[in-house]
């Protein structure tokens, strides 16, 4: 059938040593091959984040249509972070911001980030971190750090992506979203139980699970699978596929795909 | 508008060459008994699969054994997969339990185990696999790659399924399945895009195989995926069930 897919959760940038290539054709290909419309794109390899917003733009500059803008900072240039946010909400039209705090080696309610959070609540803009509670010693995104942030900035969206990857860290990303209406969970993982997708819309609800892919570094047929063959409603479904995703970045409805 | 399938189900016989089976100590899962695996199987359209006890994998080789195979006792959809560790279990007591039912396969965990894949730990171990035919799993990350090569160039008739691969190995995968030609590969973690056509092109069809890992992973997703990969009934159907079925019953 058709419905509005939308994938929360790409990047552009190469990491070779995981054969992981963002060649424009064969990233639009993917997209078809999987039904997505558009993809949100960030880019986190460089600790240069201008260049890396920079690539992103190229991207959404040849599809506008098929590419949405997601910025990208780090608390390492504090001194650039806030210029750079405005230049790419205001001038390149980005939807929305993602996070890293494994680069900083700090979680991610280290003071280190308070003037981005700041900025951010003041603008009401959708932040999607890195999450993950895999084992003891992957505590810096663990779920529950978030949840205190999400109280203290209200009017930012906390996106939690791959909603803390593994069953401990999916049970503290449901109590996250339980606790804050301003939490959303995004699926894409590599690590997730049979009944993961179930759990997260038992546990937070159809409205706030969000369809992503972690593409190009994991295939979108593969992580659109995980939605579409889960145990869940049709009409959860269709929400997480794409129609919360919209709603949440404003968003046009797709119209066609290609 | 995006086209996907809402209620997919494979159109080729499907044969899963991953399965776990049997409670855990760390956590309860919804998926914990035969029963329960069966309806999820039959909820992905799967005919059959090749399991082994978690018991054995994360704990004692010879006592997950000896519940597995009384657990899969009628059970017709299961192949049972044995575990051994040899470092410290008895071959010729796995011989018997290996005659005397219907087991095609056997898995190590050298990483698990806390043995190293050498000649000097597994060799004679391996001699007996190559002699009866009798293909060994490896799950990737827990075997150590110059190891697993340098051991499986001096046991080439050895057939070897390397299971739950990751995005993590594959800076050795594809050198690996070039260098050696009896080494396959299961798909059940790879999730890297286009990650089908590149072990075809790396390997062959014939040496990919469906797995799922469940119920550490769900059935349906690399199904979902291979089925919209572009692939041909034919290489379709020998992904899903072929190639296994060759693996297991070539004896």
């Amino acid at each position: 059938m058709e419905t509005p897919v939308i994938d929360f959760h790409c990047h552009v940038g190469r990491w070779g040593r995981y054969g992981m290539d963002d060649d424009p054709a064969d990233y639009l290909r993917l997209m078809d091959a999987a039904g997505v419309d558009r993809a949100c794109i960030n880019c986190i390899n460089f600790g240069d984040a201008r260049r890396g917003n920079d690539r992103v733009a190229r991207f959404v500059a040849q599809r506008p249509d098929r590419f949405v803008g997601v910025a990208y900072v780090t608390p390492r240039y504090p001194d650039e972070a806030l210029a750079e946010l405005d230049r790419c909400f205001d001038v390149l039209g980005f939807r929305s911001l993602k996070l890293y705090p494994d680069y900083l080696g700090k979680p991610i309610d280290d003071p280190a980030y308070d003037a981005v959070f700041e900025w951010a609540d003041d603008r009401s803009v959708v932040i999607m971190s890195h999450s993950s509670y895999v084992h003891d010693d992957d505590w810096l995104t663990r779920p529950d750090r978030f949840v205190g942030l999400a109280q203290r900035y209200g009017k930012i969206s906390w996106v939690l992506a791959h909603s803390g990857n593994a069953r401990q860290g999916q049970e503290q990303a449901v109590t996250a979203a339980r606790a804050c209406p301003n939490v959303y969970l995004e699926t894409c993982t590599s690590m997730g139980e049979h009944d993961t997708i179930e759990f997260l819309v038992d546990g937070a609800g159809e409205d706030r699970v969000l369809y992503g892919s972690d593409m190009p570094l994991m295939d979108p047929r593969l992580q659109v699978g995980r939605v579409v063959t889960a145990d869940i409603s049709h009409d959860a479904k269709l929400k997480i596929l794409g129609l919360n995703a919209i709603e949440l970045l404003g968003l046009d409805q797709p119209t066609s795909t290609g | 508008m995006g086209k996907v399938d809402l209620s997919f189900s494979p159109v080729v016989p499907v044969f899963d060459a991953n399965v776990a089976l049997g409670r855990r100590h760390d956590r309860r899962l919804t998926a914990d008994t035969v029963d329960a695996a069966l309806n999820e199987m039959r909820r992905a359209g799967v005919d059959r699969a090749l399991a082994h006890s978690a018991h054995s994998a994360a704990f004692d080789a010879r006592d997950g054994n000896d519940w597995l195979l009384e657990a899969l006792e009628g059970v017709e959809e299961f192949v049972p997969q044995l575990v051994c560790s040899p470092a410290v279990d008895d071959l010729a007591r796995l011989q018997d339990e290996v005659d005397g039912q219907s087991v095609g396969s056997i898995r190590m965990l050298p990483s698990t185990g806390g043995y190293p894949f050498r000649t000097w730990v597994v060799g004679h171990w391996l001699e007996w696999l190559a002699q009866t035919g009798l293909p060994l799993w490896l799950p990737a990350s827990e075997i150590e790659p110059g190891e697993l090569h340098d051991t499986l160039r001096e046991h080439p008739t050895l057939s070897v399924v390397l299971c739950e691969v990751h995005y993590v190995h594959v800076p050795w995968i594809f050198p690996m399945l070039r260098s050696l030609p009896n080494v396959h590969v299961e798909i059940s973690r790879f999730v890297i895009p286009d990650g089908i056509h590149r072990l075809i092109d790396a390997a062959g069809h014939r040496r990919v195989l469906f797995g799922s890992r469940f119920p550490d992973s769900p059935i349906s997703p690399q199904l979902y995926s291979l089925h919209r990969s572009g692939l041909d009934y034919s290489t379709l159907a020998d992904i899903c069930s072929g190639n296994l079925d060759r693996l297991l019953y070539r004896r």
